[in-house]
């Protein structure tokens, strides 16, 4: 350009225009460049499955987002704004340290009815994980998420060895026309998987001694949060015309998918198990 | 556009009383400017007369109705020339060697908002492809280059004579052209003298010496952009109509 | 499968319904596609413009659809760079509908140009003062940087954000969304001006040609301020008719009511410098000599029209939504957005066909047009090629994030 352009002058405003264009495409070329590198960075570190929670996560509504610490009363009400990643949460510790100085007694009495057992934690997407003597997890699904799909048409686990992230994919669950995700509790190697027969479905070798299991849920907070989460589905699954009627304080039905076929169960299990 | 007053400024001045509204100085810059016939679809918005005569009327009864011609071209603003600065692509330019308001047709892409910015209606797009009928692509004129579809033209001032008749100076030694040497087609075309051209610059020349009589007048000159193309007329109604500003002498509504 | 491309959380009417309601924008599109290949290959003597009336139908859509899109960088602007979170339920749609505006503009000045493929001399040796020159390069720039800021919204469809790849460029792109709309604002306040420049320096149309601040014409801020006006107002428009169409709550009442706040504050101070401006016009027009009075000698365009895109479409929009009673009647409120936006869309057109129609010359006539059907064909195509992009983009992409968490409460 420039000297190859017939009577190109190098006037103040042929200077000013130009330069602002260039400065402009410059612009738009490096935010190009940088996305493309940090995409291709990201994807060789295999973050992807991290980003995916973090990219979900700030699509999910504020209700499945509350904070664990609204469960144990100490809130009213709390937003997450932190990925439900309560290990780096400076919020949680402070009040961890107090909730030790006076331990909360379990409230049973809050559970509507599913099998919760409290030998084991919960991550927000209703998995549970709880380590093996040979210090491998088993994943499995709770109570809650097995009643609300059932029985799933198919199962699409991860192959051995894939290496899981915190909150990232685990395994996907077919239930008709619509897939589910499952959420992740932990980081690790997949070393077994299994059909769910015996209550499990992934065994997995954590990466480092420094097993990270802060973030899930645990002992106390259990039980008011499946209460909120039943609440959550009988939100969906109330007569629209009615509106919300109260429990009628039988167990929860083994199927709720297979119960409510007309439901928008995509929608559903969208909200309830983290998949926006 | 700065001017520079040593080179020469060409002008035109032309006399309407003179002019009989032959329409010879509108075929004569066709033929020389190589301009196709128009498209048997073309009208007169849509057909490229580089040179247009306009007929003014006093509008009285006979027997006191008068009428003029006006030849109306570029009108070579000197300054603030509308067309150049609007166009994004310098195809249009102000030669500071003639005064001349050149129009480069291949640089063109035929936005038209030269020709939404000049007040004379000077300007012309090329809405057909050119077509010579068989046998009269003979009739070019070998110095004028053709246009395209879909770009704008207008008059020059006959650049090509200019061109040649600075070629011949040069060709015998010589620096500068006398006036003589380079009329437009227009006004050496035209029957009764009505069109004179030259130098603005030189005080002495014919042009110079006709803009200061009190009978010239310019288009509007209120816009301030110095129109290098003089009117003559002793007939006070001709100055009362263009001197009546734009628009308000609207005599209603038709298609112009 | 169509299903399966539906955001989750959000019902879509049925697909044979979709493409009953898709069916008459495909046809209006094709029959605009093949009035665009005769104008192409046959040139624009398929128009009805002419050497008196060089600029017609295109131009004013093309002005008006660029004020309209100006929600795109105004939103976008409010959002990221004067952080209003509120409206981070519409930039999707406002993205998107800028996106649409802008290349329908485009590809609408493709067609009006006699030789488009000579398009980038511009680039190559502009005339850096021209307008025309500042609106190329601002809306050719402003136009790629719209097509990276609906991509994100493209790749966060439901089927297309399994892919990771697709999924990670999204989220590296989106934290550069700043960057983005600080170019884009940039852009757009340049683009919008020049537009306005356009006609503010013909200094051979007194009708339009207005003195320099600086050097632009008051034009130049005029355009910029009223695209700012009215961007919110056309935001607020088509979410409200979307939610209509589609019989559906899109955005919580709070955020309608915010954008016609917004639209509001600006509008009446547009109107105050456009009425000083008016003034001032008269002023100076009358200084040249001129009779400010004979621009409006011709009926179809006498002082009534300055009158109704002043005060009927300017000062009565602009009081009614600043009052806080109007916005919470969303009857009131969409029609005081209507409003607004027709003072635009009649002030470009005054703007462009006005300035044309007047008489020059003294012994010049007015001129009248009336488009040809391929450019009325050309204009609906771009409405149509609007509504399709904007159809899809509201079947398979969240342009309303709110709208799921509205359904499921």
């Amino acid at each position: 350009m420039l000297s190859l352009v017939f009577a190109y002058a190098w006037s103040t405003g042929n200077i000013i225009f130009l330069g602002a264009f260039f400065t402009i495409v410059a612009i738009i070329v490096a935010t190009l460049v940088t996305t493309t590198l940090r995409t291709l960075r990201a994807l060789r570190a295999n973050a992807a499955e991290a980003i995916r929670w973090k990219s979900d996560f700030h699509d999910m509504p504020s209700s499945s987002r509350t904070c664990r610490h609204v469960f144990t009363g100490e809130f009213e009400r709390r937003v997450c704004n932190n990925e439900f990643n309560c290990n780096g949460c400076e919020q949680h510790a402070l009040l961890l340290a107090q909730q030790n100085a006076a331990a909360m007694p379990v409230n049973a009495q809050m559970n509507p009815g599913f099998a919760l057992p409290l030998d084991r934690l919960y991550s927000r997407g209703h998995t549970w994980t709880k380590q093996n003597t040979d210090g491998t997890y088993v994943i499995g699904v709770d109570d809650f998420a097995a009643r609300l799909i059932g029985t799933p048409s198919a199962i699409d686990l991860p192959a051995i060895g894939t290496r899981l992230s915190i909150n990232g994919s685990a395994w996907n669950f077919k239930k008709g026309e619509t897939s589910v995700r499952m959420l992740s509790p932990l980081e690790g190697e997949v070393v077994e998987t299994s059909d769910g027969a015996q209550g499990w479905y992934l065994r997995v070798q954590p990466l480092s001694a420094d097993v990270k299991t802060g973030h899930l849920l645990r002992g106390a907070e259990v039980g008011p949060w499946i209460q909120r989460e039943f609440d959550r589905l009988q939100n969906y699954l109330a007569d629209p015309k009615i509106g919300l009627t109260l429990p009628d304080g039988g167990m929860p039905v083994r199927d709720f998918t297979a119960e409510f076929p007309e439901k928008d169960w995509d929608a559903i299990y969208s909200t309830l198990l983290l998949e926006p | 556009m700065e001017t520079n007053h040593t080179s020469p400024r060409y002008g035109m001045v032309i006399d309407v009383d003179r002019c009989t509204g032959c329409g010879n100085c509108m075929v004569a810059c066709a033929v020389e400017n190589n301009v196709p016939p128009a498209d048997p679809k073309a009208t007169e918005r849509t057909g490229t007369t580089w040179m247009r005569v306009s007929k003014l009327e006093n509008g009285l009864p006979f027997p006191e109705n008068r009428s003029v011609y006006l030849p109306v071209s570029c009108q070579q603003c000197d300054h603030h020339t509308p067309c150049v600065s609007v166009c994004p692509q310098n195809a249009v330019e102000y030669d500071t060697e003639s005064g001349i308001v050149a129009q480069i047709p291949v640089r063109c892409f035929g936005c038209r908002y030269c020709v939404t910015a000049c007040p004379y209606h000077a300007r012309y797009y090329n809405w057909w492809d050119p077509v010579w009928p068989e046998g009269m692509e003979k009739t070019l004129n070998p110095d004028v280059s053709t246009r395209m579809r879909g770009v704008v033209e207008k008059c020059n001032f006959c650049h090509g004579r200019l061109q040649a008749a600075r070629a011949k100076a040069a060709a015998e030694g010589r620096r500068t052209i006398a006036d003589a040497e380079y009329v437009p087609a227009c006004g050496e075309s035209c029957p009764t003298h009505a069109i004179h051209f030259g130098n603005l610059s030189d005080p002495n020349s014919d042009v110079s010496m006709l803009s200061k009589d009190k009978r010239a007048f310019r288009l509007l000159e209120e816009l301030g952009t110095e129109p290098k193309v003089y009117f003559l007329s002793e007939q006070d109604w001709v100055h009362a109509i263009v001197k009546n500003k734009i628009s308000t002498e609207l005599k209603g509504h038709g298609n112009g | 499968m169509d299903k399966q491309l539906i955001s989750r959380g959000t019902s879509r009417t049925p697909l044979p319904r979709f493409m009953l309601w898709i069916l008459p924008w495909v046809a209006m599109l094709g029959i605009g596609l093949y009035a665009i290949f005769l104008c192409l290959s046959k040139g624009l003597n398929q128009t009805n413009m002419d050497n008196r009336f060089s600029f017609g139908l295109w131009i004013y859509l093309d002005l008006t659809v660029i004020a309209l899109g100006a929600g795109a960088f105004f939103t976008g602007f409010l959002l990221y760079i004067l952080k209003r979170k509120e409206l981070k339920a519409v930039i999707n749609s406002a993205v998107t509908i800028g996106f649409i505006c802008y290349s329908g503009a485009v590809a609408v000045l493709a067609v009006d140009v006699g030789q488009p493929l000579r398009a980038w001399f511009t680039f190559w040796h502009p005339n850096v003062h021209s307008m025309l020159a500042e609106v190329t390069f601002c809306i050719t720039c402003y136009l790629i940087v719209l097509i990276i800021e609906y991509i994100p919204v493209v790749l966060k469809n439901r089927r297309i954000k399994n892919v990771p790849s697709m999924l990670v460029f999204e989220f590296e792109l989106h934290k550069l969304m700043v960057v983005l709309a600080a170019v884009g604002t940039f852009l757009s306040f340049f683009h919008q001006g020049s537009l306005g420049g356009l006609y503010g320096v013909l200094v051979g149309r007194p009708f339009a040609f207005r003195p320099a601040l600086g050097i632009w014409p008051t034009t130049f801020f005029l355009f910029i301020i009223s695209a700012a006006a009215v961007g919110p107002s056309f935001i607020l428009l088509t979410t409200w008719l979307t939610s209509k169409i589609s019989r559906k709550q899109l955005v919580k009442p709070e955020v309608l009511q915010d954008l016609g706040k917004i639209s509001g504050s600006i509008l009446i101070f547009y109107i105050i410098l456009k009425t000083v401006d008016t003034i001032f016009w008269i002023n100076s027009v009358h200084a040249l000599g001129f009779s400010p009075a004979g621009f409006f000698r011709i009926q179809e365009f006498g002082t009534w029209i300055l009158f109704l895109e002043i005060v009927v479409l300017g000062l009565v929009p602009a009081i009614l939504l600043l009052s806080n009673r109007v916005r919470q009647n969303t009857t009131l409120l969409v029609l005081s957005a209507t409003l607004a936006c027709a003072g635009i869309v009649l002030n470009r057109y005054v703007m462009t066909i006005q300035t044309l129609a007047l008489p020059t010359l003294p012994f010049d006539q007015f001129l009248s047009y009336s488009p040809s059907w391929q450019e009325v064909a050309t204009f609906l195509a771009v409405i149509a090629y609007g509504m399709l992009v904007y159809s899809f983009s509201f079947r398979y992409l969240t342009l309303f994030p709110q709208e799921r968490e509205i359904q499921s409460v």
